[in-house]
């Protein structure tokens, strides 16, 4: 039996009748008295210089309200990292990607706007423009930035140990390399905002964010405006994966048109836009060299990393940092070199997406380490057990893995998937293959350095007594943490789930840094658990005074008081609530248990208001060398899949057949939600290891900016798939609680990878493995062994 | 993304529709499920002044079949052409290309003579259909005519219609017996996928055990409109059926198509000349075991 009882249930979600009935509103459902539309013009250039901007004709429509540039916009740089804040508002010298943005309308129709801003007449200068890492590199290319020479827009150059002379007593040395493509994040709810502007000078923006607070300090900081003036507010959201975790271009213009029009202004990216400001996964190519001894003990890695990352800096410096540390585990690795370099082009800019950074190394890795564990002729998942970390165990790159389920998730799908009897045992064209991968549990230090608390609770326990508020700044964009934060506050006051309400997503709220990093369970978690506690304290404080019974001696579960010891008389105080609710029908009987209702009504009494407050920040974490920020967490979730996979060699389609899945995410707080998470990464790891790719042609122009060309999967390319939960205690998180959300995306890609191997018995360097790649790389293995 | 504007008529007949398309002739385009065409006005591809709804006139929604085969309104939607049981019976490789088409909200909307209209040669209905034999009926105010699918496609998004005309219905012959028919598609995922290759193939044996009498093989995706394999269909007649003499047609369909190597095209021309043989010697196989099956 649980020692807990709303947590580690499957409670349903506390959004689920809004979201099943379609009444959940979302910023495409809002509306406001006298809202105007707001559109944007962007370039269509992916490179060219600015030489005027005439409005007039724009201006001159009949319904239009504002036309704004960067003349209204002003200069102010912005960004996600201070140390590349790099973005105007609107660009003013020139532009660097194709969908740049020049200016924004306002009208009083969506036509109407849009068609002012194509009357926006832009007079470009063409510039010569560069779309890949080698055209980017090459000698005399064309800056995107001037202050990024070579275009190389951050890099990162780490060795922990020493790789060279560890490779030096190595049995077998391995090289190789893996190339991804861009991928989106594709959720379905396109960006969207309303910005409202009052005439007390406050700016209110709603949007479909998972960052409230970070574009609340953008606003501030690029619009001008004092903090305090500016409230974001986020209404249910339809997905975010990394894409709506920092202000957008679409955010400030909205913002900067109901400033100008005093007017709520309504603005929403089509697909296309998405697809252009969505910000998502980099291309990376890496290239590695692992040392093993004869023993499969892994020694050395030596790593090199290469981004395309678009035409800004937006989370890059980030990405480049996750692409090499996290690969520190969850193999003990003595000796790790990194060279990373984040090359800025004339495409659209990347940012962060689920699993930020580090997918493709994982991917890379691992599939070497499938390689060499065939090599020395041992069975991969017995190479992986061999080198595995556990709790306390500490990486090179000194990221401490307080808690660590990894040997587990591996045992768990190695008897879940019957590994035994089918690895290197199933019939040409079906195989079987798997691998690990571990996640940051929340980012140890926010994105601008700062001594901030990640996030403040505050719970608000009506006068009646009967319903706890929690009032937390945190986003809920889908993935379930206004239930998961519910769930631990009902917990943290022992009352049941059904008592709790929670208000979320509203800078007004607190702070909180938001949905990105895999944060908020483990630190709004924490945050949350401290201000129920603090709750439950008032109210068994004043109930103390009241009975004269020491708080230590009392408890509260379920709704009720315990007594730990004897039960006092409790007529009196049962007897002045109820005269409190004289008539009421649904008053405690005076033979009942004492309830919190009842005694949070008398704390009331004596204390007014009941308000339990809560924060969070990190504790001291490892690593004082550059960049050691970038990595290091709380804690880490850890997980293994296996996937089976069946290929049509006459084709090249590949099926996955199964997968199975076990993730650590210490104690699962709700296990439908943990499911949920598992199930969602695996369709985002198929995706980018069999179809998903963001094409542009010669121009740097979107080739496939729709959901039709760009290819997720669909329920039909959904195999069965086992999600199974370890749960190993974390002593950093709440209860013991960490992260899902994007740790079990690390292993897919390189699971499938493996399996394909396992099928066909070809080696696959490049992604999407969609039918020509297969079929090319079954070609060409054909060709070389005909050869030989 | 927001359409431009029209405006929007909807006839209660085929000949009040066919009245509307003489007065407003090129300004005008019929509007069926719309899941191409408002599509293409979204991105601005199009953009008729006059919209044509027909899809809820019930005389174009019709499946009669007959001892001499099958007359479907151009109208029918895929999802039912999908289920239709009269299809599903003796046109199986039709079956087969409406249930790979997009995806159940897709086919619930698109109709067969849309699919038509769209001369696209990815399109997955087209190819089964040629490979029947099936005709067009086309009708305007002043005419009606009749011809076989294959002449009703003239290039890529070109068609034999006036500006005034519509597809009435579709009209395909009941097979003559010891015949089959396979219909393959080849897509990156599994299904609301616009096709990389299609293949369907069209057998006659002139008995239980006998010689191939006639074979018609149309290829999709390799050519400006479905193409017909013409070298391939050529070797298979006289020829007892089999995995050689497929493998065989399979190399000259693939010498039949002519896929444009765009750079940015859905896959690359050799692959697709590939896929041509893999995917023509399948539905050969498909073919032959309906030919020489319980059907007949
Ligand atoms: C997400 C998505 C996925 C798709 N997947 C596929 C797929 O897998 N395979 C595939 O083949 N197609 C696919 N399509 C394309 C489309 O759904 C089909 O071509 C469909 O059959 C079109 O039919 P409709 O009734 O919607 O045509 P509409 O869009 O209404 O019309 C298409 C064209 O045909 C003309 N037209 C329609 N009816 C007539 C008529 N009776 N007489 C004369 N002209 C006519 C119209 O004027 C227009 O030019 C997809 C489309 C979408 C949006």
């Amino acid at each position: 039996m649980s020692q807990y009882d709303v947590i580690g249930t499957r409670a349903p979600r506390v959004d689920a009748p809004a979201k099943a009935t379609g009444r959940a509103i979302f910023v495409d459902d809002m509306s406001m008295p006298g809202m105007l539309y707001g559109a944007l013009l962007q370039s269509p250039y992916a490179h060219a210089l600015i030489r005027g901007i005439d409005v007039s004709a724009a201006l001159k429509l009949p319904g239009v309200k504002a036309v704004v540039t960067h003349k209204e916009a002003g200069l102010v740089k912005y960004g996600v990292s201070p140390a590349r804040y790099d973005e105007t508002i609107f660009c003013y010298d020139k532009v660097r990607q194709v969908g740049d943005n020049i200016a924004a309308v306002a009208a009083v129709d969506m036509a109407t706007a849009v068609e002012a801003a194509s009357l926006i007449k832009v007079d470009y200068e063409e510039l010569p423009a560069v779309f890949t890492i080698e055209e980017a590199l090459a000698d005399g290319a064309p800056l995107v930035h001037d202050d990024y020479k070579r275009n190389i827009s951050a890099e990162v150059h780490q060795e922990f140990g020493d790789v060279e002379a560890a490779l030096k007593e190595c049995d077998l040395i391995k090289t190789t390399s893996l190339k991804s493509k861009r991928q989106d994040c594709a959720f379905i709810e396109p960006q969207g905002c309303i910005a409202t502007y009052d005439l007390s000078g406050n700016l209110t923006l709603y949007s479909s964010t998972q960052t409230t607070h970070y574009v609340q300090r953008s606003l501030a900081m690029a619009l001008g405006a004092p903090v305090g003036k500016v409230r974001v507010v986020k209404p249910y959201v339809g997905g975010g994966f990394g894409s709506k975790a920092s202000a957008s271009h679409l955010e400030m213009a909205a913002c900067l048109l109901a400033m100008q029009t005093g007017k709520p202004v309504k603005m929403i990216f089509d697909r296309e836009q998405v697809f252009l400001h969505g910000r998502a996964r980099h291309q990376f190519v890496h290239t590695m060299t692992t040392g093993v001894k004869k023993d499969g003990t892994i020694m050395a890695l030596k790593h090199e990393a290469w981004l395309n990352g678009g035409a800004y800096s937006s989370f890059g410096i980030a990405t480049v940092y996750y692409a090499g540390s996290l690969l520190g585990g969850p193999y003990k690795l003595p000796n790790m070199k990194y060279d990373g370099y984040r090359i800025a082009t004339n495409l659209p800019a990347c940012g962060a997406q689920r699993g930020h950074g580090g997918v493709i190394a994982r991917s890379c890795w691992e599939q070497q380490l499938d390689m060499i564990a065939e090599e020395l002729g041992m069975d991969p998942l017995e190479l992986r057990l061999k080198n595995i970390m556990t709790a306390g165990d500490v990486t090179c790159n000194d990221l401490d893995m307080s808690s660590l389920g990894m040997k587990e998730c591996i045992e768990v799908v190695r008897d879940a998937s019957d590994w035994k009897n089918k690895k290197g045992k199933l019939p040409q064209g079906k195989g079987i293959g798997m691998a690990c991968g571990f996640f940051v549990s929340g980012a140890g230090f926010p994105i601008y350095r700062s001594e901030t608390f990640h996030c403040t609770v505050t719970i608000k326990v009506t006068e009646d007594g009967g319903t706890a508020i929690v009032s937390t700044a945190s986003a809920e964009i889908g993935q379930g943490s206004d239930t998961t934060f519910a769930m631990i506050a009902a917990e943290g006051m022992g009352i049941p789930l059904g008592m709790v309400r929670i208000e979320s997503g509203d800078t007004d709220f607190g702070v909180d840094l938001g949905a990105y990093s895999s944060r908020q369970t483990l630190m709004t978690g924490q945050a949350t658990k401290q201000a129920a506690e603090n709750v439950k304290m008032q109210v068994l404080d004043a109930l103390s005074k009241e009975l004269h019974v020491p708080v230590e001696d009392m408890d509260i579960k379920k709704g009720y008081i315990v007594f730990k010891k004897d039960k006092p008389d409790l007529s009196a105080l049962k007897t002045r609530y109820i005269k409190e609710h004289r008539e009421w029908t649904d008053n405690p009987s005076l033979d009942d248990e004492l309830s919190f209702r009842e005694a949070s009504r008398i704390a009331f009494f004596t204390k007014g208001t009941i308000v339990g407050t809560g924060m969070y920040k990190p504790p001291e974490l490892g690593g004082k060398f550059k960049g050691a920020a970038v990595g290091t967490s709380p804690a880490y979730g850890c997980s293994a899949q296996i996937a089976e996979v069946s290929v049509d060699e006459q084709t090249g389609r590949i099926t996955i057949e199964k997968m199975t899945d076990a993730h650590d995410c210490g104690q699962a707080i709700n296990r439908t939600s943990v499911e949920a998470q598992m199930h969602g990464s695996m369709a985002m790891g198929l995706g980018e290891a069999l179809f998903e790719e963001v094409k542009f042609d010669d121009k740097g122009r979107l080739l496939n900016g729709d959901l039709a060309e760009y290819k997720m999967p669909t329920a039909l390319d959904m195999p069965p798939m086992e999600a199974l939960i370890v749960e190993s205690h974390e002593p950093n998180g709440p209860y013991g609680a960490k992260e899902v959300g994007e740790g079990n995306i690390m292993p897919t890609i390189a699971a499938v990878l493996n399996a394909v191997h396992d099928a066909i018995g070809v080696r696959i360097h490049e992604l999407p493995l969609n039918p020509e790649r297969v079929y090319l790389a079954i070609k060409e293995y054909r060709e070389k062994n005909a050869k030989q | 993304m927001l359409l431009p504007k029209f405006e929007f008529h909807e006839p209660k007949t085929v000949d009040e529709a066919c009245q509307m398309m003489a007065e407003y002739g090129a300004s005008a385009m019929v509007l069926a499920g719309g899941t191409d065409l408002l599509v293409n006005m979204k991105k601005k591809l199009l953009s008729p002044q006059h919209l044509i709804a027909i899809s809820r006139i019930e005389e174009l929604k019709k499946v009669d079949s007959s001892p001499f085969g099958l007359k479907i309104g151009a109208c029918l939607s895929v999802s039912d052409t999908a289920s239709s049981d009269a299809i599903g019976k003796k046109w199986g490789a039709l079956s087969a290309g409406a249930k790979a088409l997009g995806s159940p909200q897709i086919r619930n909307l698109a109709t067969i003579g849309g699919n038509l209209g769209t001369a696209s040669s990815a399109a997955d209905l087209p190819p089964s259909l040629m490979a029947y034999g099936a005709r067009v009926v086309l009708k305007s105010s002043a005419r009606e005519r009749t011809l076989p699918l294959e002449e009703f496609f003239t290039g890529s998004k070109r068609t034999t219609l006036a500006d005034d005309e519509m597809i009435y219905e579709i009209q395909i012959d009941e097979p003559a017996p010891y015949s089959g028919a396979g219909y393959e598609s080849l897509g990156v995922r599994s299904c609301q996928d616009i096709k990389i290759v299609n293949v369907a193939s069209f057998i006659t044996l002139d008995g239980p055990g006998g010689i191939i009498k006639s074979a018609r093989i149309v290829m999709g995706c390799v050519g400006p409109t479905h193409l017909r394999a013409h070298s391939a269909e050529k070797i298979l007649v006289g020829e007892k059926p089999g995995e050689a003499i497929f493998a065989r047609a399979g190399e000259l369909a693939m010498q039949d198509a002519t896929p444009r190597g765009a750079a940015f095209s859905r896959a690359s021309a050799g692959y697709k000349k590939d896929m041509v043989g893999v995917l023509t010697v399948r539905t050969l196989g498909t073919a032959w075991k309906e030919a020489t099956g319980e059907r007949n």
